[in-house]
């Protein structure tokens, strides 16, 4: 156990946003929420996966929606209460502790906020190891844990409870809510035991956020960050064009990026729904979800989002390994190139950077 | 007086609702298949007089949800209403009394009673429309009172949602419409938690036993080769707007609504004329060019011009040769705060909302 003051929220903030692989929402909105929630509740106790008991009863807390409304739209603070306190009376009993869904962006800062905000204890673990866009690619779904019921809130005063057969249509209904909510919704979601969370969670991921973080501040750069990550140089280059839509409750399109130094001459596309999902160099794939597909600002190590993503900005493009859970086959059925409409075959991305460092030779 | 159902009243209510039903509230055959059914299982049908529910009684509002024209082609499974009061059940930690009916419509009448036969509680007399309504927020239970939350919405496939708290009526329809359009275009719905006090005061009420009378109407002139427009205007009150054969039908689905217009080419006492009529599920307008001739909450019925027949939007074809009628609305409906969610400006049309059922527009 530990305690999580304010200060670590900037270091996190960063981490969370470098995990968030372009998703997961702008985490300076959810860096503010938390701040203020510490300010008035005081320091949120942070517990390890694997210190929790068996019978504790916990659930994920997040935003759900489109980054690009997300940075307009924000939330008021009390609709992550509401979310909350109507999971709760579903369940008919109290939830012990809350848990990060996705380490990325707003969605590991905000339930932060929410951890202070209820006084309960947050559980150092996610169900993604990074963002992802949609509800059913949590490990718990890998381990047959149901995300329902699952509790929808909105700032005007709006709140559902749904139910569903299965993951993917808790995917459908809560999307449509939360476009109907205004295209964001804070959430409260796949109710577990302590001893399912241990089974089927990436634990310490709000360490490795932290960690992230401060080696960017402390400017440790880009060569910190993959040393940490496990990761690789994929692309260096400037921002020649981004075209974004909000779509279904998404934003999806594709940057465009130009090389500089050893990489002049080539392109690089990143193509994203909400999250980045598939790089291409010169029309050849060399990176793909579940691996993370990072973009930095190539001065400072930074992580941008893809809302903030703009014509000009010098980027290195990094890519990390995912957990391992995402690489099996039910994984890659939930999170594999595939599932999002690209016919590729996933190759782990250190299996693609030594091919093309064998290539290279 | 309360009563109960017996199989020979079934055919009855639902063509009578389907006449309150103004081209809407769900397909009359659907409607009478599924109450019919749990009738031959052995299940029992309560109806029960707004003046005999209990003050205390704890009463939920049930229905179908969605475009008719999906309902006729995705049968519901049967208990999608019984499951939505059960999702309200266990939100309210409460069992149910008695069931109010959403609306009268040919389907939706008989839902009602379905429902309350599979859990085995009574049927309001009344609803809460005095005819079909294609939104939400124009349930008489929420214009004059009743909360707009909780509600909830299941499906045929198991799914369930349950809005524990909405801003108001107009995201309680926002939201159920879009769960139910992602349910697939047609879902359960149990709404309005209210007590026997206030069902008994916001309801229109014994309209189970109207569309009953008028469904025998209708029955009986057949049998007697009487005029069964005669029988359902002698019942209803109310006139004969026009006679004609329809000449075209624009229905598009829209958000999960059947919208368009029905345009009929005048015979008999119209020759020479063109009527349309305007829907969004149920009738709202009736015009001739841009005269408008009746609007909501009017009740704007198209009849088979012989069997007297109600014929809901989604079966309205070239051909047909019908009876427009106007039947005058309950007078729940046409209060001020009712006329602001039921009167042609809800519905986007800028007129003041003037009864044509009592005029003749041919004097």
């Amino acid at each position: 156990m530990r305690l999580l003051a304010e200060e670590a929220l900037e270091d996190l903030a960063v981490g969370a946003a470098i995990l968030g692989t372009g998703g997961g929402g702008n985490p300076y909105i959810g860096k503010l929420l938390a701040q203020q929630a510490i300010r008035r509740d005081g320091p949120v106790e942070v517990v390890g996966v694997d210190e929790v008991p068996d019978d504790a009863l916990m659930a994920f807390s997040a935003m759900m929606g489109a980054p690009t409304v997300m940075v307009e739209k924000i939330p008021r603070g009390d609709e992550l209460v509401h979310a909350f306190e109507a999971l709760r009376e579903r369940l008919g009993r109290p939830i012990t502790h809350l848990v990060p869904a996705e380490v990325g962006g707003i969605n590991s800062t905000l339930p932060i906020a929410a951890a202070a905000r209820l006084r309960l204890p947050l559980v150092d673990a996610d169900g993604m190891g990074r963002a992802f866009p949609e509800v059913q690619m949590c490990t718990p779904t890998i381990y047959g844990i149901s995300a329902t019921p699952m509790a929808l809130a909105d700032e005007k005063g709006n709140t559902a409870v749904i139910e569903t057969i299965d993951n993917r249509w808790t995917e459908r209904i809560s999307r449509s809510i939360t476009i109907e909510f205004g295209c964001t919704a804070l959430i409260a979601l796949y109710p577990m035991t302590g001893a399912q969370a241990r089974e089927s969670l990436i634990p310490a991921t709000l360490l490795l956020a932290e960690d992230l973080g401060r080696l960017v501040r402390r400017g440790r750069g880009i060569d910190g960050l993959l040393e940490r990550l496990r990761g690789h140089r994929l692309f260096e280059g400037k921002v020649a064009d981004v075209e974004r839509r909000t779509v279904g409750g998404f934003a999806r399109g594709e940057a465009r990026i130009e090389g500089t130094d050893g990489d002049a001459g080539s392109t690089l596309s990143i193509r994203f729904q909400n999250e980045h999902l598939v790089a291409v160099r010169d029309g050849e794939v060399v990176a793909t979800v579940p691996d993370l597909i990072i973009v930095l600002d190539a001065e400072t190590g930074e992580p941008i989002t893809t809302e903030e993503l703009r014509y000009g900005f010098r980027v290195a493009v990094v890519a990390a390994p995912c957990d391992e859970r995402w690489r099996t086959e039910a994984g890659l059925e939930l999170v594999g190139p595939r599932y999002f409409g690209y016919d590729v075959e996933y190759v782990p991305i250190e299996e693609r950077a030594a091919a093309s460092r064998a290539g290279a030779r | 007086m309360s009563w109960e159902i017996v199989e020979a009243d079934l055919r009855p209510i639902a063509t009578g609702a389907a006449v309150l039903g103004t081209g809407g509230g769900g397909n009359p055959y659907l409607g009478m298949l599924r109450a019919r059914e749990l009738l031959r299982g052995g299940a029992r049908m309560g109806v029960l007089d707004p003046d005999e529910v209990p003050d205390e009684a704890l009463v939920v509002s049930a229905g179908g949800m969605g475009a008719p024209v999906v309902s006729w082609e995705k049968l519901p499974q049967g208990d999608e209403e019984a499951e939505a009061v059960r999702a309200l059940e266990e939100h309210v930690r409460r069992r149910v009394d008695a069931i109010a009916p959403l609306e009268m419509g040919g389907s939706n009448s008989l839902v009602a009673l379905a429902v309350g036969a599979l859990l085995g509680v009574p049927v309001l007399d009344g609803d809460g429309m005095g005819r079909a309504f294609p939104e939400l927020q124009m349930v008489t239970y929420l214009i004059y009172g009743a909360p707009p939350a909780p509600a909830a919405v299941a499906d045929e496939k198991g799914n369930r949602t349950v809005l524990s708290r909405v801003a108001d009526v107009y995201a309680l329809e926002r939201i159920a419409r879009a769960v139910t359009v992602e349910y697939g275009g047609h879902a359960g719905l149990a709404m309005c938690v209210m007590t026997g006090v206030q069902a008994r005061s916001t309801c229109v009420p014994r309209t189970l036993t109207l569309a009953k009378r008028i469904g025998e109407a209708i029955e009986g002139a057949g049998a007697r080769g009487g005029d069964a427009v005669d029988a359902i205007l002698e019942v209803t009150g109310g006139r004969r707007l026009f006679q004609g054969k329809i000449v075209d039908v624009e229905r598009r689905l829209v958000r999960g609504f059947a919208r368009g217009s029905v345009t009929l080419e005048g015979f008999g006492r119209n020759i020479g004329e063109k009527l349309s009529v305007d829907f969004q599920n149920e009738n709202l307008i009736a015009r001739r060019g841009e005269e408008l001739l009746a609007v909501v909450p009017d009740l704007i019925t198209l009849v088979d011009v012989d069997s007297g027949e109600p014929l809901t939007t989604e079966v309205l074809r070239y051909g047909f040769r019908v009876e427009v009628l106007v039947l005058p609305p309950s007078p729940v409906l046409t209060t001020p705060e009712a006329l602001r969610f039921v009167g042609p400006r809800a519905f986007g049309y800028d007129v003041d909302y003037r009864p044509a059922w009592a005029t003749d527009d041919r004097a």
